[in-house]
């Protein structure tokens, strides 16, 4: 429950209908029913090291001097980024009394969370480029606001290495990995070849970039085809090229250096062998600048379309004890190699066969973060905010339990058939019933509230816990049923797909799935037809 | 006669992908629309020589904003 008290900043507030704000009163099961999962649902649970997070005493302002190195109390937080991750910062925020400092472009100046926040400042127009990836902007806000630190949230500046060392170089601090380990990672060759050095599998393939399209034919000749291009500084999907022969070599080489320039600023290409029908399985880990990292389980995302996620969950139906504890420790060899601190997550593809292979770092906090956070009980983002403020891990890897099962389905304004994007506006909006110990959800949707165009068309995410899968899956199929938007179309119809299929169910996945589901679906499956003809 | 090519999705030019001056045939791309993170073609209903362009890269579009003129021959 929460109360509503006046403002504990009455005064520094710009806004006087700010003066007003949700705090969370200091007891446990008042704290914030968001992250209140199974594990404290239970009577009598005990609470361990690693769940003291859920104690508002243990509050970022009041660490001991034992576990602390060059530390700076985080006493204003400003979040770089928009919607539902702005939301989820804050709750993290409200709950250890970090003010909040949000910012906002001019598509979303109507947003309901910018209420909440103790400060909001706009930074620009609805285009990206001069708002949510406008450094100086940022800056300016942290500036105006006193903000002594800053949270990017995932995508726009989230791993951006100039960014974090802007941030930096102004004297505030960085909730992510240091500048010097973002600029590194940034390379997919510099990664595979700290892995390979590591003696953590890698797909086959260069480890450099390749020249010349008559590189890539040599290699084909050595190895056979089907190969993969691959943009060294690509990301999100984009710079992929699946070349099957020599014929395709040249055009592929050619449109990916492109892209690569024009989207990336570098044209640097490499080679992989494809890998068939592979699951795509990441491990999130914390790490802190004492050398200790534990990691929270894995998740397995192979639901997705345009190589983005749409189902997660966690554990994975066929990683095994033996094979997790593979996957942590190469995971922690990565960190180190890397210089890693903050948290994080290593992406590995599993073959059909079974094999592993490293594919890159995610240097953020994930979208899909909730799964781990549900199975764990670790609030991800106080250990990021306690890391980025000096302190040491006082998790250990032995305190870190994975229980039951967790489930996440994001929703996207998009077109169920199609995955056509549908921004608009909308018009009413129906939630399921939340309950703290097996359903979540994330989102900073609101009925009349505009969704825009310009940006990521990520709505919301429900995450369910379950004592085993079928439970988590079917406590997750309820509340997408219950889960009514007008005015824009969603996914919901086609998490709903996915989620009955059989294969689903017997827990059979790989990055293909959706395609081979849709071509097997019948139209009356899913509700509409394409709004818009994907071009 | 001239004729206007149409924003058929919200969002932000992501690139024009013609000259003026361009011959261009019924169902060629003359326009790239970024709309939530996905690239949608714009093309041309009929065919014609690209007269005016009257957008640029990261323009914002809403739908039925017009962004190129067409001059089309009608006989």
């Amino acid at each position: 429950m929460s109360v509503r008290y006046p403002c504990r900043h009455t005064g520094e507030s710009r806004n006087p209908e700010r003066q007003w704000m949700p705090v969370f009163t200091g007891m446990t099961e008042e704290v914030d029913t968001y992250f209140c999962c199974a594990v404290l649902s239970k009577p009598g649970f005990p609470l361990r090291k690693g769940y003291r997070l859920f104690n508002p005493t243990s509050a970022i302002r009041h660490p001991t001097s034992a576990n602390r190195k060059d530390a700076k109390v985080i006493k204003k937080l400003l979040i770089a980024n928009r919607g539902e991750i702005v939301v989820r910062v804050m709750k993290t925020c409200h709950k250890l009394g970090i003010k909040t400092v949000a910012v906002y472009s001019d598509a979303d100046r109507n947003m309901f969370y910018l209420k909440e926040t103790d400060e909001a400042y706009h930074i620009g127009p609805s285009n990206p480029i001069k708002s949510y990836l406008n450094i100086e902007a940022i800056l300016d806000a942290a500036r105006q606001s006193g903000a002594d630190a800053i949270h990017p949230g995932y995508g726009f500046l989230s791993e951006n290495s100039l960014f974090a060392d802007a941030v930096v170089t102004n004297g505030i601090t960085w909730v992510g990995p240091p500048p010097a380990v973002l600029m590194a990672i940034d390379s997919k060759c510099y990664c595979r070849k700290i892995a390979t050095d590591a003696g953590v599998p890698v797909i086959p393939g260069t480890i450099d970039t390749i020249s010349s399209a008559d590189e890539l034919c040599r290699y084909a000749s050595e190895h056979g085809y089907p190969l993969v291009l691959k943009l060294d500084k690509g990301g999100g999907g984009k710079g992929i090229e699946v070349v099957r022969e020599d014929l395709q070599a040249k055009e592929a080489f050619e449109r990916l250096s492109r892209i690569g320039m024009l989207a990336f600023g570098h044209p640097g290409a490499y080679i992989e062998k494809e890998v068939i029908s592979p699951r795509h399985i990441e491990i999130q880990f914390l790490a802190d600048g004492f050398g200790n990292c534990v990691c929270l389980g894995e998740r397995e995302c192979s639901i997705q379309r345009r190589y983005q996620k749409i189902i997660e969950e966690s554990p994975s139906p066929v990683v095994h004890e033996k094979e997790r504890a593979m996957l942590f420790e190469c995971t922690a060899n990565l960190v180190r190699a890397m210089g890693y601190q903050g948290a994080g997550t290593m992406e590995f593809l599993r073959s059909a066969e079974g094999q592993f292979y490293f594919m890159e770092v995610n240097a953020r906090l994930q979208v899909e973060h909730p799964v781990t956070e549900f199975l764990t009980g670790i609030d991800i983002v106080e250990q990021q905010l306690r890391i980025a403020s000096g302190e040491k891990l006082e998790l250990q890897q032995a305190d870190v339990q994975l229980r039951g099962h967790a489930i996440e389905a994001r929703i996207y304004a998009e077109d169920p058939v199609s995955f056509c994007p549908s921004p608009g506006t909308i018009s009413s909006l129906q939630f399921p019933a939340t309950d703290p110990a097996h359903l979540r959800i994330d989102h900073a949707m609101e009925a009349g509230a505009a969704v825009p165009p310009y940006y990521d068309p990520l709505l919301a995410k429900v995450i369910a816990w379950g004592e085993s899968r079928r439970d988590a899956v079917d406590k997750l199929v309820r509340a997408l049923s219950e889960f009514h938007v007008e005015g824009i179309k969603t996914t919901i119809p086609a998490n709903l797909l996915i989620l009955s299929s059989p294969k689903f169910l017997d827990g059979e996945l790989d990055t293909g799935f959706i395609d081979g589901l849709y071509a097997s679906a019948a139209p009356d499956q899913l509700s509409g037809k394409p709004l818009w003809p994907c071009m | 006669m001239e004729v206007s090519v149409n924003a058929h999705m919200p969002g932000l030019v992501a690139r024009v992908v013609v000259n003026e001056g361009d011959k261009v045939v019924k169902g060629q791309e003359v326009a790239v629309i970024n709309c939530m993170k996905t690239e949608l073609s714009v093309r041309s209903d009929q065919d014609g020589v690209v007269k005016t362009i009257l957008v640029k890269e990261w323009d914002e579009m809403e739908i039925g904003n017009p962004m190129i003129i067409m001059a089309v021959d009608h006989k």
